[in-house]
């Protein structure tokens, strides 16, 4: 009986794979890194993951300067200059009521903090304005940056049919369905 | 459309101007050196925060880990490895990886009430030419000063800014500040860390609250008092406090918290006039006199000014930090500063006088005197309160019937200060009120006579100053202030009362820019 229940759990899981496909593309119009992540279809919740990626400033700059996470991920803000920093964001996805300020924290401390809504986060410094970086919240664990040629492959989407984003700093965000047979493809082009 | 309404639109017209232009970065030399913004050391720029005062006694560095701020790398003079090989290489140093160049341009516009004409009075005889009107509004082009500043490797930090053209004419201007300043060459004597600085060159004195480098468009009254005496006083000295000094300084501490001195041994010239004989070659220059000389006499001046700043933070680690750790952010801190300051001269006149046989001869008044004052600094968070009071006293010298030498005369006394209220509303609007105060009985005794006085039979002169200043960007400014100064009178009548009154309130606007 035990046997049986774990080949069957096998087989399934084989057949998932077989199921899932990729979205790959270019995002054109704009230059630098693009992000490009699958839109929750409704009802459908993702487990949040345990990785804590860290968001390091570092001579008076935010590294890396684009990070994408999935939503209900921690992001460590840690500060690796000898000057005070701090991080905080006007808004979440557009909305101001989801602005936010970590505070000041010292030379090798970390800061963390759970991102539970989706949407780009620009983050900020209030004492070296200059600085800029953001956090991308994907809704689905189905994201990719592109490379410096704006080409992104998103792996491992399970077959059906999403919407899809595609977002670029200082770009108007676009979106478009795309259905996920396998290899399915979709182009982007950004504009300011 | 009466005058309030237009006001109003022009007004209006302004902020939209400056609300609808676009965006841009302010780019001057640490700027572009450090990749950073303006606002990472000042506030309401030239006013330094806590963070550029850092900067600033660390000799134009950043305090811990400058290399790695540093986004255009300095150019070496020099591998590192030949300070081993030292005295037998040149010491290595290095310059800054592109000119440290920043540029600063200001432009005025004032309006001035059509009662400051008063003040001049028509002279007879009938029919001579008179002065000129004194117009209600004018046109002023301010300053174009280009300044460069950096740091050549070694703690050897440098500075120098100069006018290149003022008074719209591509007149020439002169030299703010010229200097080399070796940071903490205390180390060398054991010393604790920054408590020895020293500074060679021409530089504006450490004021307890800088003149050169002020946020307001008009200028500290106390500061460009100088010390003239009365009819029947010999003080002619002018000296002012805001002067730029030649010579040396020593320094130690710092601004932003804890002690902070300096002691310049500077020249000294009270006479306004230097000498330049074509017999005498300077040392700088050929047998015609070269540069000439600055000072008027074998005297040197001495200043002295010490301060303590206690930051009033309870955590003791931001206390104790260059910037406090505000709940949203580092800030300045909340701190108290008191500070005493001091300085002495001497003042030379020569006179062609007798020597006690009666033959021709030249004798020299030598009439010490002296400035001394106090100051503080209250700041909480973005709310900055500051004062400075200062008494300035000058020996009079009066030559004896004879002409063969001096008695005692009556001092030349004055006093005044000011007291100021910086508040930032927004990281791009700042409010100012300011009360400045000036009482000297010279000025009451000279009478229209001297310049810059506006107070000609009243010995005090008040002057209350609000002003408002705007960031458009953090490189741009728009400032705007409003000279208030209690009706004055030219003359009083019989009964005591006022004769020809008048005011010189004074609006002046402000635009500059730097890059």
């Amino acid at each position: 009986m035990k046997r049986s229940l774990v080949l069957a759990a096998l087989v399934m899981i084989v057949v998932a794979a077989s199921q899932a496909g990729t979205i790959s593309g270019k995002v054109s119009g704009v230059v630098g890194e693009s992000v490009v992540y699958v839109e929750a279809p409704a009802g459908k919740t993702f487990p949040a993951p345990t990785q804590q990626p860290v968001i390091d400033q570092k001579g008076l700059m935010f590294q890396p300067h684009i990070t994408v996470v999935q939503v209900g991920t921690t992001v460590e803000f840690l500060n690796s200059d000898s000057v005070a920093h701090n991080v905080f964001w006007p808004s979440v996805g557009g909305n101001k009521k989801l602005t936010h300020n970590l505070g000041t924290w010292p030379k090798g401390d970390k800061r963390p903090f759970k991102f539970d809504n989706p949407g780009a986060v620009p983050l900020l410094c209030n004492v070296h304005p200059e600085m800029s970086g953001y956090v991308v919240v994907s809704p689905t664990p189905y994201f990719a940056k592109t490379d410096p040629s704006g080409a992104y492959k998103i792996d491992n989407v399970p077959d059906g049919s999403y919407t899809v984003t595609a977002w670029h700093e200082g770009a108007k965000t676009k979106t478009q369905p795309v259905a996920v047979t396998g290899d399915s493809k979709a182009d982007f082009t950004l504009s300011k | 459309m009466d005058t309030w309404r237009r006001v109003s639109l022009f007004c209006a017209f302004v902020v939209t101007v400056m609300l609808l232009t676009g965006s841009s970065y302010a780019i001057p030399a640490f700027s572009r050196q450090y990749g950073t913004s303006c606002t990472t050391c000042h506030i309401d720029f030239p006013k330094l925060n806590d963070f550029g005062k850092a900067f600033k006694d660390a000799g134009f560095k950043f305090p811990k880990d400058d290399e790695s701020f540093i986004k255009i790398p300095p150019v070496m003079l020099g591998a590192p490895a030949q300070k081993d090989m030292w005295p037998h290489v040149i010491f290595p140093g290095t310059i800054p990886g592109i000119p440290q160049i920043g540029l600063r341009y200001n432009q005025f516009f004032q309006y001035t009430g059509s009662s400051a004409n008063r003040y001049s009075q028509p002279q007879l005889p009938l029919g001579s030419l008179q002065s000129p009107l004194i117009p209600n509004t004018d046109f002023e082009p301010g300053f174009f000063s280009i300044f460069m500043a950096g740091n050549f490797g070694s703690d050897i930090a440098f500075w120098v800014d100069d006018d290149l053209s003022v008074f719209g004419a591509n007149a020439n201007g002169s030299l703010g500040d010229g200097y080399l300043r070796f940071v903490n060459i205390g180390r060398f004597f054991k010393l604790p860390t920054d408590a020895l600085t020293l500074r060679v060159g021409q530089f504006e004195l450490d004021l307890p609250f800088t003149q050169a480098r002020s946020i307001n468009i008009s200028p500290y009254d106390i500061y460009t008092q100088a010390n003239f005496g009365a009819s029947n006083q010999n003080v002619n000295n002018v000296i002012e406090l805001a002067d730029a000094a030649h010579g040396i300084e020593f320094s130690g501490g710092h601004q932003y918290g804890g002690y902070h001195y300096s002691l310049a041994i500077v020249d000294q010239n009270t006479s306004g006039q230097s000498a330049s004989p074509p017999n005498v070659p300077s040392p700088t220059g050929g047998s015609s006199g070269g540069v000439g000389f600055v000072s008027d006499t074998n005297y040197k001046d001495i200043y002295a000014n010490f301060s303590y700043r206690f930051n009033l933070e309870k955590d003791p680690a931001s206390r104790h930090d260059i910037q406090a750790a505000g709940a949203t952010g580092p800030r300045d801190h909340t701190y108290l500063s008191l500070g005493t300051f001091y300085y002495e001269g001497r003042s030379d006149q020569r006179f062609s006088g007798l020597t006690s046989g009666g033959a021709a001869n030249v004798i020299t008044a030598r009439e010490p005197f002296y400035r001394i004052g106090g100051d503080f600094s209250f700041n909480y968070r973005t709310f900055n309160l500051f004062g400075l009071y200062m008494y300035g006293h000058d020996h009079d010298l009066l030559l004896n019937s004879t002409f063969t030498g001096f008695i005692p005369g009556a001092a030349a006394k004055f006093n005044g200060g000011f007291l100021e209220a910086d508040y930032l509303v927004l990281p791009w609007v700042m409010t100012i009120m300011r009360w400045d105060h000036v009482q000297s009985t010279a000025d009451f005794l000279n009478g229209a006579g001297s310049a810059n006085y506006f107070s000609p039979v009243g010995s005090t002169r008040d002057r209350f100053t609000p002003g408002v200043q705007f960031l458009i960007h953090p490189n741009i400014k728009a400032s705007f202030e409003y000279q208030f100064r209690p009706q004055q009178a030219l003359t009083y009548n019989e009964n005591g009362q006022a004769v020809n009154s008048f005011r010189t309130n004074t609006a002046t606007g402000a635009l500059e820019f730097v890059y």
